[in-house]
């Protein structure tokens, strides 16, 4: 599998604060990892980076060999980073079609097509029968899986995303972590997902790093994590 | 079509406005424009076809505003702007071989186009905030106001410009348009036109986009498209009809004073088609003219207590009634329906 | 959006009282409170409704100027009104001419700026400003009272409003649509300057904006030297969007 996207000695300073130190990461095309880590571990400010939000202090970043470090947010959509919110971002008054509709239209796709792959997309995260609905009246979870559909229609193939499963039930949360495995099999989507949850983090069965006061603290699968005492100690410090 | 698609009105109303079908209203608006002067005549016929203008210019404000998010009190400006190019062509028609007329709505549909891209993309590339893009434009409304004033040697000053009535050609056959129904006909054909193209636009791609904007301009971004451009080209049309109404405008009122590109004027429009409801032209056209024709009939008998009448509406209807008149006209057929 | 509209309540406030006899600093005081009350029943019955909608807020301060100067076109007619100079004629610093009354008001514009300056930084509800303005939930949660403190931003603003068309009164012929250019030009001073930076801002957005203006007139027209000012502003928000001064 080819090196999708590779970030070096990433460092995120704010007056007075090290959001991010010195941060190495790499992903592979069709790969899943989890970035987890305490409160305030610089997650969202790692995941800004890459997506173009924020610009880095220094380090370099890299998607397909490609410099991506000064790019700006609408180019990187354009290559392919797409980004999920911790507060979905979606189009509120629009209806679940219209909202998809956009992120395909926004692919180039010839008019023709564009509705068979919206129908596509809506099938993936199962909203299907809530196309004519108004986004307000989604669930929360719902609403999470548009914005992951608003990725796949944008022709994602690096998705961030940052707390997917926040307030979902147990079995939303179970049917997310099939949805991202699937896209990851299926059609070669990577992701990098900031978790929490202890569940859905294991039944992913993905690659995890830590992050600690801006630090990456450790790499490896669940158990290894599991196990690691530094790990422990930085979330029972908090 | 399939089922989501058919009985769709404008991108970015909740599904209950759907219902309603727009176009057919708009196409009976229309005819009913077209048949007026078949049974009446004198001042109605006179008079109505500035109105309709304002219809048009309310139309540029709802493409800015209620499709795109971007509220202008500028909008005026680029009225007066199409008026004065009128003015100006066809007082030196002498020089130009063309018909001096149509020079003035290429050249000020040009002329608001250029401006509003410069001045938008300028802007909007920088992301500037909405909140900041309503003072620019009416600092913009201001400027006009204070050129038109102020250049009296091209502009007539305080005292404004008389007109001409522009007359219609093609090589060497000429039509003047003085009758009160001729010219009458051509600018419904031109509201007509406008109202129809920008609908067409409002639900292609290009609309689609816009209300994306309006609702999540980062997420919008996100997608990867280029906010700043979309916004750019939409108030780059906005303006380009503004002018042209106005033109056309100039010709029809034989007389273009400065006031008619001030803050008070930009206001209406904006008080017009917050009334009306933001998110339908065929709302705003009406709301155009009809807020207007009223401010007419009333501005003889009680000025002052019509416009408090006015403030108090508008204030309401911010306060309350986000969609205007429109938005409750819907949710009551709405109600009917469902 | 409604300041404007606030400042030419106060002239003709003033215009009034003062035609009534009473002596000029009460009259100013008197028109200043007088705005100040209207600010107070425009906050409480309308705008406390809208905070954190900005547009929303925008059209309806809009919405008062429009009622407000339709009011006062009713009430006091359309007619110029003229407030008689409390302090005419002019005194001279080496060549220099300056008119009395109007240095007078400008110290005391600077003054009074000082003295805003002093309570926002200083004083215990400058404090509960300042944090209101960075991050209201946390400050509710510490005990601030977030509608009390809106209010008196607010009517404070208002009354200054009130207590500038005042004092503008009597350099200028009142009529009801004097607020407007102020209005315009007083924004792009506090974005220019710097906003939330009540003195260095205020100061160098006003002095930059009415300044450059001034200096622009006097080679040009009153009218290409505004025109100048607000091209010139434009531009420098649209590459310094946080203003000349700020925060260190």
């Amino acid at each position: 599998m080819a090196e999708l996207l590779r970030a070096e000695h990433l460092t995120k300073r704010f007056k007075g604060l090290t959001a991010n130190d010195d941060v190495e990461f790499n992903i592979l095309a069709g790969e899943v990892r989890c970035v987890i880590g305490p409160n305030g571990a610089g997650k969202t400010t790692f995941i800004s980076m890459i997506s173009g939000h924020l610009q880095p202090s220094s380090g370099r970043i890299w998607f397909r060999g490609e410099d991506i470090t000064r790019m700006p947010v609408v180019e990187r959509a354009r290559l392919g980073i797409a980004r999920k919110f911790q507060t979905p971002s979606v189009f509120n008054r629009l209806t679940v079609y219209e909202n998809v509709e956009l992120a395909v239209l926004g692919t180039g796709r010839p008019s023709h097509r564009r509705e068979a792959r919206v129908r596509e997309v809506l099938e993936l995260v199962r909203l299907s029968e809530q196309s004519n609905r108004p986004t307000v009246m989604l669930s929360h979870g719902q609403r999470q899986w548009l914005e992951v559909g608003l990725l796949i229609g944008n022709d994602a193939e690096l998705m961030l995303l940052d707390e997917p499963t926040a307030g979902m039930t147990a079995e939303e949360t179970h049917s997310t972590g099939e949805l991202v495995r699937s896209l990851a099999r299926d059609l070669s989507l990577s992701a990098i997902i900031i978790e929490h949850d202890i569940n859905f983090i294991r039944n992913l069965e993905a690659p995890i790093t830590v992050l600690h006061l801006g630090r990456v603290l450790a790499h490896g699968n669940y158990d290894e994590i599991a196990r690691n005492e530094l790990v422990r100690d930085s979330y029972l410090g908090h | 079509m399939t089922e989501a698609n058919r009985t769709r009105v404008l991108p970015g109303l909740p599904p209950q406005v759907r219902r309603v079908r727009e176009p057919v209203v708009a196409i009976g608006v229309f005819a009913i424009l077209a048949l007026l002067p078949l049974l009446f005549s004198g001042y109605v016929i006179y008079i109505l076809p500035q109105y309709m203008l304002f219809g048009v210019l309310a139309m540029s404000l709802a493409l800015l505003w209620g499709f795109c998010g971007m509220l202008s009190f500028g909008q005026a400006g680029f009225f007066a702007l199409g008026a004065y190019t009128m003015g100006l062509c066809v007082q030196h028609a002498g020089a130009v071989g063309v018909n001096a007329a149509y020079l003035a709505l290429v050249i000020s549909m040009a002329a608001g186009t250029v401006i509003a891209s410069a001045v938008g993309y300028f802007l909007f590339s920088a992301g500037v905030r909405d909140s900041y893009f309503v003072i620019v434009t009416l600092a913009l409304s201001i400027i006009a106001e204070q050129i038109a004033v102020g250049q009296s040697q091209i502009t007539g000053g305080w005292n404004g410009m008389f007109i001409p009535r522009m007359e219609l050609s093609l090589w060497r056959w000429k039509f003047p348009l003085d009758s009160d129904a001729s010219i009458y006909y051509v600018i419904v054909v031109f509201v007509a036109a406008t109202y129809f193209f920008l609908r067409w636009i409002s639900r292609a791609k290009f609309g689609k986009v816009l209300a994306g904007i309006r609702e999540n301009e980062d997420r919008v971004l996100s997608l990867g498209f280029k906010v700043p451009l979309y916004k750019t080209a939409t108030f780059a049309i906005s303006a380009g009809l503004a002018c042209m109404a106005g033109a056309l405008y100039g010709t029809h009122a034989a007389f273009v004073a400065p006031s008619l590109a001030g803050v008070l004027f930009s206001t209406e429009v904006v008080v017009w088609v917050a009334i009306a409801g933001r998110s339908s032209l065929l709302a705003a056209l009406l709301g155009g003219i009809v807020v207007s024709s009223i401010s007419n009939a009333l501005s003889a008998i009680t000025p002052q207590y019509w416009q408090l009448v006015l403030g108090v509406l508008f204030v309401l209807v911010v306060a309350f009634f986000r969609g205007g008149i429109a938005g409750a006209v819907h949710r009551f057929a709405a109600h009917r329906e469902g | 959006m409604g300041h404007g509209a606030m400042l030419t309540l106060g002239a003709y406030l003033m215009w009034a009282t003062t035609k009534m006899g009473v002596p000029f600093v009460l009259a100013a005081l008197i028109s200043a409170l007088g705005v100040g009350l209207v600010g107070l029943l425009l906050e409480h019955i309308v705008i406390r409704h809208f905070y954190g909608e900005p547009l929303e807020t925008l059209l309806l301060t809009w919405g008062f100027f429009l009622i407000t100067t339709e009011l006062i076109k009713i009430v006091f007619g359309t007619d110029l009104r003229e407030v008689v100079n409390p302090l005419p004629g002019s005194f001279e610093l080496g060549t220099v001419r300056f008119p009395v009354y109007r240095s007078l008001v400008a110290l005391f514009a600077v003054v009074l700026i000082v003295a805003a300056a002093l309570v926002f930084y200083k004083t215990r509800i400058g404090i509960r400003i300042r944090a209101l303005m960075q991050n209201a939930e946390v400050a509710s949660l510490l005990g601030l009272n977030i509608q009390l403190t809106y209010k008196f931003v607010f009517v404070t603003g208002s009354f200054m409003a009130g207590l500038a068309g005042a004092l503008i009164s009597p350099m200028l012929s009142v009529d009801p649509y004097i607020g407007n250019i102020f209005l315009v030009r007083s924004f792009f001073a506090v974005t220019v300057g710097g906003v939330g930076q009540i003195l260095g801002g205020t100061l160098a957005g006003s002095f930059l904006v009415g300044g450059m203006e001034t200096v622009f007139a006097l080679v040009s027209s009153q009218v290409v030297a505004q025109t100048i000012v607000f091209a010139l502003a434009i531009v420098i928000l649209r590459f310094r969007p946080q203003g000349v001064v700020t925060s260190r």
